[in-house]
């Protein structure tokens, strides 16, 4: 829609503003981490964060989310929506909410989801730092963020401030901003533009096509799956780090009283050994991916092929947290894809 | 900002219990209407999400016909875990509840006009009968029908009424095998597999299999021996189907999720994937 600009020295101001009047969610510092939280002002927002230890999906589809809630007989669905300004996402998570509004809206419409994802308005930021294990620079780069209503730059005296909606036109009110020069969209442009060269870990094979024929042509290769797993403990740190990762587990559960109670979806990551298992009756069980390798194959398969036709390009944004969670640190999707392409 | 109004996929509805029979030591078979007294419209092969609220849901097969149901719907419930167990306590008169009906079901419009056999092995019988039912209904739809079926032994198996007509049925060549029998069984002792000698498989026939995952493989290869098409033969899986709609992630195979791309799958789909079979 416009292009801003906002001076540095008018910024804090801009955001204490939003925090005023709106539920803010921000990156703020957690010891040596960062993670989203609701700002309570604006000096906790950090946005010099490199990345958070999870994703921001989390404000859509919360860990532990009550679906349906009852009371002896009755029962009703629990969708309640707060509206609230997700702040400062950087350009790789918002490819990946982009590809989970996909995923919950299609087929059968996940309101659970939706409803909160509507009533957000999302306002990304550009990295200024990069984290350790990111990759983002040479996965999945055809695919644009999108689906974000605002865009924050930071450049030498200020932010370029774009916005593409009505909701994220709407926050230009809080602040003082003037219309941006061609200097400042330049500028902004060659901070954004050289940030993608700058990761510290690089797929050797930009081509997602060719990467998802190779890797799939690999699936049979159990040795090599079986490998690749061999230290990995089955904890699924990797999937629930992820942001596009968005399989979810459902309980019911009582209340101390036993007459009321939750039925509640969790996160679930498919490295876990229950995670395709079934009873079959007579003690017997079934699991359909009941090696480690055949979990790993899964996703790393589900992240590379799967879902490209859908979603247009891999499931995987380069955030690099799943690298950063792996206690064995095997999980890092650069380090088995190179090894696949090399083949 | 409130509850919102548009339909939430998780929300079960309530479904009355006109009928519940014990039919062997963990299986009870339920006949359902819904409780709103709204039509329950559905395809044989579909499922449904049953679920009691405080234990949890599982995804059970309709065990019955849309064409001679009349306005009720049948699952059958093996006694598993904590679900089953808490909905296999329940009389006549009780409510559970249910979201669905789920999947794409069987490919009728295919079968119509062929010959066709169903192979159900123990359990794979109760969403199979949806299909046997509607042959059954609309036989003149069909040419020849066949249906093999076995069970781990007599006390297990199951719709013991639709059993006796079946047997004496000039509309259904009904085969059936035990692995083990008894004092009573005068039939057939063996896998399920034995049927093929004595059962006409047509090359042209079009085939549906279900029972548990160890069995598919065989009857693959009988069906191949018999000169049946890959085309030819559906395959009705069984997977941990989560939330049934798509987005869980529990029943993925490869690109596909049983519950809502199957759980009917043609046999030349599923052979791609790896870990279908």
């Amino acid at each position: 829609m416009n292009k801003y600009f906002i001076k540095a020295q008018d910024f804090e101001t801009f955001v204490t503003k939003l925090v005023e009047a709106k539920q803010v969610i921000g990156p703020v510092a957690k010891k040596s981490r960062f993670v989203f939280e609701k700002l309570k002002n604006s000096k906790e927002l950090r946005l010099d964060y490199d990345v958070t230890v999870l994703p921001p999906k989390k404000e859509f589809f919360p860990t532990c989310q009550p679906i349906v809630k009852f009371e002896g007989d009755k029962f009703e669905g629990c969708v309640n929506v707060e509206e609230k300004i997700l702040f400062g996402v950087h350009f790789y998570d918002i490819k990946a909410l982009d590809m989970t509004d996909l995923l919950y809206n299609e087929n059968h419409r996940d309101i659970n989801y939706m409803a909160h994802r509507e009533a957000a308005t999302i306002v990304g930021s550009n990295v200024q730092n990069i984290a350790e294990r990111a990759f983002f620079g040479t996965v999945g780069v055809h695919v644009k963020p999108k689906g974000h209503d605002a865009f924050l730059t930071k450049i030498d005296d200020g932010y370029l401030f774009e916005t593409y909606t009505d909701k994220g036109e709407a926050l230009v009110s809080f602040g003082t901003f003037t219309k941006a020069k061609k200097e400042h969209e330049s500028n902004a442009l060659d901070v954004n533009n050289r940030v993608m060269g700058k990761c510290p870990e690089v797929l050797d094979y930009v081509g997602y096509e060719s990467v998802a024929n190779k890797v799939r042509k690999a699936f049979n290769n159990t040795a090599f799956w079986e490998d690749c797993a061999k230290d990995c403990f089955s904890c699924g740190s990797c999937n629930i780090v992820c942001p596009t990762c968005y399989c979810f587990d459902v309980q019911d559960n009582w209340n101390v009283d036993q007459v009321s109670g939750t039925r509640t979806r969790k996160w679930d990551g498919c490295l876990t050994e229950d995670f395709a298992k079934i009873s079959l009756g007579f003690g017997a069980q079934e699991n359909f991916r009941e090696k480690r390798g055949d979990r790993f194959r899964h996703r790393i398969m589900r992240k590379t092929t799967y879902l490209n036709a859908k979603l247009g390009g891999p499931a995987c944004v380069g955030c690099g947290r799943c690298s950063m969670s792996c206690t064995s640190d095997i999980a890092d999707p650069v380090n088995v894809i190179n090894k696949i392409m090399e083949v | 900002m409130g509850c919102h109004c548009e339909e939430n996929i998780f929300v079960p509805k309530e479904a009355k219990i006109v009928k519940a029979a014990q039919v062997t030591e963990r299986e009870k078979h339920f006949t359902l209407k819904m409780a709103d007294g709204a039509k329950f419209e559905y395809a044989p092969g579909q499922i449904l999400e049953v679920s009691l609220m405080g234990y949890g849901e599982i995804p059970i097969g309709l065990a019955s016909s849309p064409t001679s149901s009349n306005g009720t719907f049948d699952i059958v419930v093996r006694t598993v875990g904590r679900v089953s167990t808490a909905i296999n306590r329940l009389e006549e008169g009780g409510t559970m509840l249910i979201r669905g009906p789920l999947g794409n079901g069987f490919p009728i419009d295919e079968l119509k006009g062929h010959n066709v056999v169903v192979v159900a092995g123990g359990i794979g019988l109760c969403p199979t009968r949806s299909l046997i039912k509607y042959i059954m209904d609309e036989r003149a739809s069909f040419k020849e029908f066949t249906l093999l079926y076995g069970a781990r032994n007599p006390e297990e198996q199951m719709f013991q009424d639709d059993l006796k007509l079946w047997r004496g049925s000039s509309d259904v060549c009904f085969h059936e095998i035990v692995d083990k029998g008894n004092d009573k069984w005068k039939g057939k002792v063996g896998v399920i597999t034995n049927l093929f000698k004595e059962a006409t498989v047509k090359p042209d026939s079009k085939v549906v299999i279900c029972g548990p995952p160890i069995m598919f493989r065989f009857v693959i290869r009988e069906l191949k021996k018999a000169g049946v098409k890959e085309n030819n033969i559906f395959l009705d899986l069984e997977r941990r189907m989560k939330c049934g709609v798509g987005k869980c992630g529990h029943c993925q195979i490869n690109d596909k999720y049983v519950c809502i791309d199957g759980p009917v799958f043609n046999y030349t789909d599923l052979k791609q994937l790896e870990e279908a079979l």
